[in-house]
């Protein structure tokens, strides 16, 4: 009993780091309706300043405090970078192009890091006391009480800044209405600067303090976003006390179970406990606090023009097809070993992408879990094959239709759960399952994988084993990519034509107005249903060929950072068309594009990581719909040439009413 | 008038409360076959709840009858496929389809099963029906247009065609002509009068009696949730309690309501002199 009391109480380290972050996530919300996907990534950076001023990275070494000064100048910094690059000018856009936005700011922060420090886990400079307390007879260390004392310090005084500060009614009063808060001169692009810049400093301070105890690490910490969301939503976006308590209950909890992964009783793995416990207790939080608190985030009386980039018809789909289809053949057979590998992966990258297509691009539900349900499909091909013996085509058959099963599942549990929200569960779901499902040695691959072995039809082998390899005769084989290159196309054409279709066409109803959807008979509910069905096919699809790709399949392929990269490639390539998904798919990591740049200019794929974050950025600056979007437009233009006279002339005749009756009076 | 024809739309007690706001109180309200009914009455009587109200977009007590099924229980994507369409006060056009794309979605009667094959089946080509609402309309120009490149007036009337385009039993219509000028009304009172004419019966909804008065067939007036008058435009318009609610400029208008659109039509052929 008094370990668990012990266990508790050391939880409220994390507990505080989460309750920061999420106090960031409620002043950014509060202050400019964007939820700040980069906040846990501000703490980050700064616990990287931080170290690096303390231990001489730079070339000198500081003082704890004035480490500690420089460092919140930096987060500051940051915030202020955010603020002026992103979200001031992306204030009018839809609340999922800014929720893409500082998902370009998480990337691009993370890639930074890698590049600047590399992926070993750095141990932070401790700055608090190392000092323990004694506590009903436990031997508890002080920073952990210092930690928390200082969370739910800031967070009251933050409550106490927006009741009776002059600001903080500004910001209340511009939440509740920006265009009368603007019409009696408060400046919601000022109150949105100082709400960015406090909630950098809360979760860079936090960050900092926090990273002695949970280590600097540039994959998990960004991802310290995910529980504080979970608090966040129980507080509606609004309430810093409810935010901070829990946050810190959250800690609490991931410790407590952490506890009980140490107890004889505790499900194991292959002899370990049970991997991704917390993150999907994260998750089941998430699921609660939507039940609890509702799904719909507080509505904001927000100046918002909620244009979603175009979905534009396809033209002349078949001759695209055929034209790519001939110059794949040809590279496939005449590329080296490595291009022709970077090749298939593009590819392969272009159908996951397609996925996005139809969830994001034709029905506007940004829905993170895709890529996890690629990897549901790709593992579950793998246990067939080791586990029951069922091969190629009937193995994948199973594994994409499981998918298909599985995400319609989903669907119909996030039904009620729209837009930003969605993106938040998911994103949930997706790290909860690469955690718990995927690094099971069991169910997923473990550490070192799990293995797919080439794919074999009557006899020929299929896979990248096979024996016809292209002119340098290296692995992967030709044949293997003919079979990805024959399934991208298939499906390329398929969800190219959907948007012709009448069911397409429901789709795209659905995404610009629910309501007006149903008032003209559209079934809304089947519709999301049918289309996270169809995407989350497309992504199984992808999956099966992931897994067959490297004859191996492990959980790092379909993490939930991979899923967000994947996302922002989409949105740079342009989420409404299939050409934008092949665009993301020559993009995407370890494709065609990094590739060339690696090999030829030695530019690592961590740039083009951060590249892409920066590219999302202005992406949805410039052209929110992406570059195949951008330059369908630029044909459009060209013609509407034409079709502007014609319409000039109806009109006026419009306005004359009589048009045979003018035309006779001009002469 | 119409007495005796065919009734489409009955309801009988429509009530509706938010929170302690009665918005409509036991509205009785029927549309018989190739009628225009206009319902008006001051901004906040409840025009918009009642339509919101048979089209099933907020609960509602009382009965809702449409060609003599009880709609009362059903969704609204089930009521509009049983034929009763709308329009909102605002326009909600789908931006990114084409005119006749947004008319080719209301066209549509599906099934589940529909919709799965549909997932791979060829595009919709133009049908007639679509083309005859269109030209109702005069919309035949613009077909290929997207509707976010559409002019005020046109989002207006496309949203009436869009509603139209399934070939509804009922259209109501939410103040359609709230942001025209006054020649643009009076084109659109005369585009409904054809719509009615060519066999769809209409709920017409305005706050601004001019434009009912002056092309409907039956008038019913709301006032705080409740029906405060009905009868023929003539009556309607010396009704004293109509009067009252509209008291005011509206007050004016109402002694001489035919003066407007004549008026309009004269200044409409002035100004096409070159
Ligand atoms: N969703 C709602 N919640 C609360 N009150 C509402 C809601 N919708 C309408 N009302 C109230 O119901 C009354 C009728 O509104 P409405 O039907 O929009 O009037 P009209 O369309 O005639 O101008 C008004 O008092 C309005 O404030
Ligand atoms: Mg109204």
């Amino acid at each position: 009993m008094k370990l668990v009391l012990l266990f508790a109480l050391l939880g409220l380290g994390t507990g505080a780091l989460i309750a920061g972050i999420a106090l960031g996530v409620v002043l950014t919300y509060r202050g400019s309706g964007i939820i700040n996907l980069a906040t846990g990534a501000v703490a980050m950076v700064a616990g990287y300043a931080f170290w690096s001023l303390k231990t001489g990275f730079f070339g000198f070494q500081l003082g704890t405090l004035p480490a500690l000064a420089i460092t919140l100048v930096v987060a500051t910094g940051v915030g202020a970078l955010m603020e002026v690059g992103a979200f001031r000018p992306l204030r009018t856009a839809s609340p999922l192009a800014k929720l893409a936005a500082s998902l370009g700011i998480l990337l691009t922060a993370q890639a930074a890091m890698l590049l600047g420090f590399g992926t070993t886990v750095k141990a932070a400079p401790p700055i608090l006391p190392s000092s323990a307390v004694a506590v009903v007879g436990l031997t508890v260390p002080v920073d952990r009480f210092i930690l928390a004392g200082a969370v739910i310090v800031i967070a009251v005084g933050l409550a106490a800044l927006y009741r009776w500060s002059r600001f903080g009614l500004a910001t209340r009063a511009a939440s509740e209405n920006e265009v009368a808060a603007m019409l009696v001169g408060l400046s919601p692009n000022q109150l949105s600067m100082v709400n960015t810049l406090l909630a950098s400093l809360v979760a860079g301070l936090m960050g900092v303090l926090a990273a002695s105890l949970v280590q600097l690490n540039s994959t998990t910490l960004p991802l310290q976003i995910v529980p504080a969301l979970a608090a966040a939503l129980f507080a509606r976006f609004t309430s810093f006390g409810i935010a901070c308590a829990a946050g810190l209950l959250i800690g609490i909890a991931q410790s407590l179970m952490y506890y009980a992964s140490t107890q004889s009783w505790f499900p194991t793995d292959q002899g370990n406990p049970l991997p991704g416990i917390q993150q999907l207790l994260v998750f089941l939080i998430i699921i609660i606090a939507m039940f609890w608190r509702g799904a719909s985030l507080p509505g904001r009386g927000e100046l918002v023009e909620r244009r979603l980039p175009s979905v534009p018809l396809p033209e002349r789909l078949l001759r695209s097809a055929v034209i790519a289809g001939v110059v794949c053949v040809v590279a496939l057979i005449v590329f080296p070993y490595d291009f022709r590998q970077a090749l298939i992966t593009s590819l392969i990258g272009a159908i996951i992408v397609m996925s996005f297509v139809v969830i994001t691009g034709y029905v506007g539900q940004i829905s993170v879990v895709q890529l996890a349900l690629s990897g549901v499909a790709g593992f579950t091909l793998s246990h067939l094959v080791t586990d029951a013996g069922i091969g190629f085509p009937l193995g994948p058959i199973i594994a994409v239709a499981v998918t298909t099963l599985l995400g319609v599942l989903v669907a119909v549990s996030a039904l009620r759960v729209r837009g930003v929200s969605l993106a938040v569960v998911t994103l949930a779901a997706a790290l909860a399952m690469e955690q718990f499902i995927f690094v099971n040695s069991t169910w997923g691959g473990g550490s070192g994988g799990s293995p797919a072995p080439s794919p074999h039809l009557f006899g020929v082998n299929l896979g990248p084993t096979a024996s016809f390899r292209g002119l340098d005769g290296d692995q992967p084989s030709a044949v293997f990519g003919f079979l990805v290159l024959a399934v991208t196309l298939a499906l390329g054409v398929y969800v190219a034509n959907l948007r012709r279709t009448s069911l397409g066409r429901r789709m795209i109803a659905v995404r610009a107005n629910e309501r007006a959807a149903a008032a003209a008979g559209v079934h809304v509910r089947n519709v999301k249903l049918i289309a996270f069905g169809l995407s989350s096919f497309v992504a199984g699809v992808a999956g099966t060929l992931y897994a067959y790709n490297f004859g191996s399949i492990s959980a790092t392929r379909f993490s939930a950072l991979t899923a967000l990269g994947l996302i922002a490639f989409a949105y740079i390539g342009g989420i409404t068309m299939v050409s934008g998904a092949v665009l993301a798919g020559l993009i995407s990591t370890e494709a065609l594009f990094p590739h060339a740049f690696d090999k030829w200019f030695g530019i690592s794929g961590n740039w083009a990581l951060l590249v892409g974050g920066l590219a999302l950025i202005i992406t949805l600056r410039v052209h929110p719909e992406g570059i195949a979007g951008a330059n369908y437009q630029r044909k459009q233009r060209r013609r509407a040439a034409g079709r502007g006279s014609r319409l000039k002339a109806w009109s006026s005749r419009w306005r004359a009413e009589e048009p045979t009756a003018t035309s006779e009076v001009k002469p | 008038m119409t007495g005796g024809e065919r009734r489409i739309l009955h309801t009988d007690g429509v009530s509706v409360s938010f929170g302690g706001v009665r918005a409509l109180v036991d509205v009785d309200l029927d549309v018989h076959e190739s009628q225009l009914v206009g319902l008006i009455g001051p901004n906040g009587a409840g025009k918009t709840t009642f339509i919101d109200a048979i089209t099933g977009f907020v609960r509602c007590r009382g009965h809702i009858e449409l060609d003599g099924h009880d709609l009362s229980s059903l969704p609204p994507h089930a009521r509009a496929q049983l034929g009763l369409a709308r329009t909102w006060q605002s326009i909600e056009l789908f931006d990114d389809l084409t005119v006749r794309e947004n008319l080719a979605v209301a066209s549509h009667r599906q099934s589940v099963w529909a919709a799965v094959r549909e997932t791979v089946s060829r595009p919709l080509a133009s049908t007639t029906a679509m083309d005859e609402t269109l030209a109702l309309l005069g919309l035949e120009p613009l077909a290929e247009v997207l509707a976010i490149e559409l002019s005020q007036a046109n989002r207006k009337l496309v949203g009436v065609a869009r509603a139209l385009a399934a070939g509804p039993r009922l259209l109501c219509l939410d103040e359609p002509a709230a942001g025209l000028d006054s020649r643009e009304r009076a084109e659109l009172g005369r585009r409904l009068r054809s719509v009615v004419d060519a066999g769809t019966p209409t709920l017409l909804v305005d706050h601004d009696m001019g434009l009912v008065l002056s092309v409907c067939d039956h008038v019913v007036v709301l006032d705080f949730g409740k029906v405060i008058a009905h009868g023929p435009p003539s009556a309607v318009r010396r009704d004293s309690k109509v009067i009252t609610a509209y008291l005011g400029s509206a007050a004016a208008e109402l002694t001489d309501p035919s003066l407007e659109s004549a008026d309009e039509e004269s200044r409409a052929g002035a100004s096409e002199e070159p």
